[in-house]
């Protein structure tokens, strides 16, 4: 149960993370979250298994056109929303919804879309049996935190980015574009995304209802977190995780689906800015 | 070719007039005022220099090139720096962090540096305006800074900048005379090392000072222009003024 609350809640933080260092930055609500996941895992299938390519340029190549898509998403069609919130919702979630009813028109259903693991076998922690996909999937989160740590708070580039989500006109008035940084915070977002796909999904098989489903968990998540805080995620992925496995192991495991809905609503209604959220600061006049 | 020349500069909200067909010019080197009772259209004048806001209709020549409608950024990168009237601090960074955002931007990049190498320059910048170098304030969170202190670091960032045409949005503004007295001759040095600066001031008395040329607001118009001593005498100035001493 410890062990696979555990797993459960990095691989929770992994889908929610992409959505929400996008928004943490650019405040563009990326609904196409679980679009762009699924297509980074039906992409990376289709060069392992169509085209034959190696099992890491395959998904290297897809978590980079995922990122391509966001950036180019973000270019050519938020920049002229900006500040229309239910606009951006409304154009990220209909390119979310084209990318996955496209590929279930395309006829990707069933037991054969399926990435292999990256190595088979599996190893005994705490008297559980756990495969190793699941331990890189771990590891591969906790490097991820460690590299976005490093990259917001060391580097200049990073800099620029804290600028932007702080005070975007003070950002202008330093001479920094936030379209140019918000279109590297989609592009970001999208690579995480897919990044997440790539890992998770030799878990199971490639569906696209599981790209409706991603989105709402990556929404949970960040909502009980508190939208831009990226310890509010990994607290949130916890919570939700661990709740989820425990209900599956003594109530139902048919509950589980509900759980991350449940715990939002639950949230909203106590402390509607998320756990670690700030309230919105008074927005002053030029 | 003048420095700054802005011409027939137009701009409405709705129905509102904020700025009518403004003219004026800026010599290099020297300080310009902008005065006006409040709502006579000096902060949109300024936003529409520095590419916070477009014209409806006008230009802003910049050494003969019309910056009207560039993004702000770029106009930033051009060398025209700008204060705000209501400080916006990057409020979760600390004081000097918020120098080594502007000390990173493509204006100062021929510096060179890389991440961390850039915080001492930031600390003496600080230290020039005021942020005592050995006490804590300059390692705080601008967000409990006081007010005094947001202010000059508003001052800071255009410094940090580098540009080479500045302007303050109501520097002066909720600063003690003390405050107003060491910051007043930081801005004669500026315009001694060939800065040219631009300030909205409602302190006027400071502001005449150090100013070489006034324009004067009122309801979006300009209803007068002159050295500060030629204002001080015009009647229409008095009457948009009613009851500011001189
Ligand atoms: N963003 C805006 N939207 C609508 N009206 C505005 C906006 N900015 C300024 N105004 C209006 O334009 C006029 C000039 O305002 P402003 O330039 O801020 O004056 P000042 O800085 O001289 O006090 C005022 O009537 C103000 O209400
Ligand atoms: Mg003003």
């Amino acid at each position: 149960m410890l062990v696979y609350g555990f797993i459960n809640s990095v691989i929770l933080m992994m889908i929610a993370l992409g959505f929400s260092i996008t928004f943490g930055i650019s405040r563009v609500a990326n609904f196409s979250h679980g679009g762009f996941y699924i297509l980074g895992g039906i992409l990376t299938w289709y060069g392992l298994i169509k085209l034959g390519l190696p099992y890491f340029l395959s998904a290297g190549l897809s978590i980079i056109i995922v990122g391509i898509i966001g950036a180019v998403m973000y270019r050519v069609v938020l920049v002229r929303l900006r500040g229309l919130e239910l606009s951006e919702v409304i154009a990220t979630f209909s390119l979310g919804i084209v990318i996955l009813e496209l590929l279930r028109g395309l006829g990707v259903f069933g037991y054969e879309f399926r990435n292999p693991v990256f190595i088979d076998g599996s190893v005994e922690i705490f008297g559980v049996g756990v495969g190793i996909q699941r331990i890189i999937i771990v590891c591969a989160g906790a490097v991820l935190l460690l590299i976005l740590h490093v990259f917001v708070h060391h580097t200049k580039m990073g800099l620029a980015f804290r600028g932007v989500a702080q005070q975007e006109h003070t950002a202008l008035s330093v001479g920094i574009n936030p379209d140019q940084v918000s279109m590297l915070s989609l592009a970001m977002g999208s690579i995480m995304c897919a990044l997440a796909a790539v890992l998770i999904l030799p878990l199971g098989v490639i569906s696209v209802d599981e790209g409706y489903d991603i989105l709402i968990k990556a929404l949970a998540v960040c909502i009980i977190g508190g939208l831009e805080s990226t310890l509010g995620v990994l607290v949130a992925a916890f919570i939700i995780g661990y709740i989820e496995v425990l209900t599956s192991m003594y109530i139902s495991s048919s509950l589980t689906s509900v759980i991350p809905l449940a715990c939002m609503l639950v949230i909203l209604l106590i402390r509607p800015s998320g756990i670690f959220g700030k309230s919105k600061e008074i927005e002053e006049r030029v | 070719m003048e420095y700054l020349k802005i011409e027939n500069l137009r701009k409405t909200f709705g129905g509102v007039v904020a700025v009518d067909n403004v003219s004026f010019d800026v010599e290099q080197g020297t300080l310009l005022g902008i005065i006006g009772p409040n709502g006579s259209g000096k902060t949109t004048t300024v936003n529409l220099i520095t590419g916070f806001l477009k014209p409806d209709s006008g230009k802003v020549l910049f050494k003969g090139r019309d910056i009207a409608g560039l993004r702000a950024s770029k106009i930033t990168n051009l060398g025209i720096g700008r204060t705000f009237q209501m400080v916006k601090p990057f409020y979760r960074l600390p004081a000097f962090k918020n120098l080594v955002v502007p000390l990173f931007s493509p204006r100062v990049k021929r510096m060179g540096g890389h991440y961390g190498e850039k915080d001492t320059l930031a600390l003496d910048i600080l230290e020039d305006i005021g942020f005592e170098r050995d006490s804590a304030v300059p390692y705080k969170p601008a967000s409990i800074l006081p007010h005094g202190y947001l202010k000059r670091l508003e001052m800071a960032r255009v410094i940090a900048l580098q540009s080479e045409l500045i302007v303050f949005d109501e520097l002066y503004s909720g600063l003690t005379l003390a405050e107003v007295a060491s910051i007043s001759p930081m801005i004669e040095k500026l315009i001694e090392t060939g800065k040219t600066i631009i300030m909205v001031e409602h302190r006027l008395k400071e502001l005449f000072k150090i100013a070489h040329k006034i324009v004067v607001l009122d309801q979006g118009k300009k209803i007068a222009e002159g050295s500060p001593r030629e204002i001080m005498k015009q009647p229409s100035v008095k009457k948009a003024y009613l009851g500011v001493e001189l």
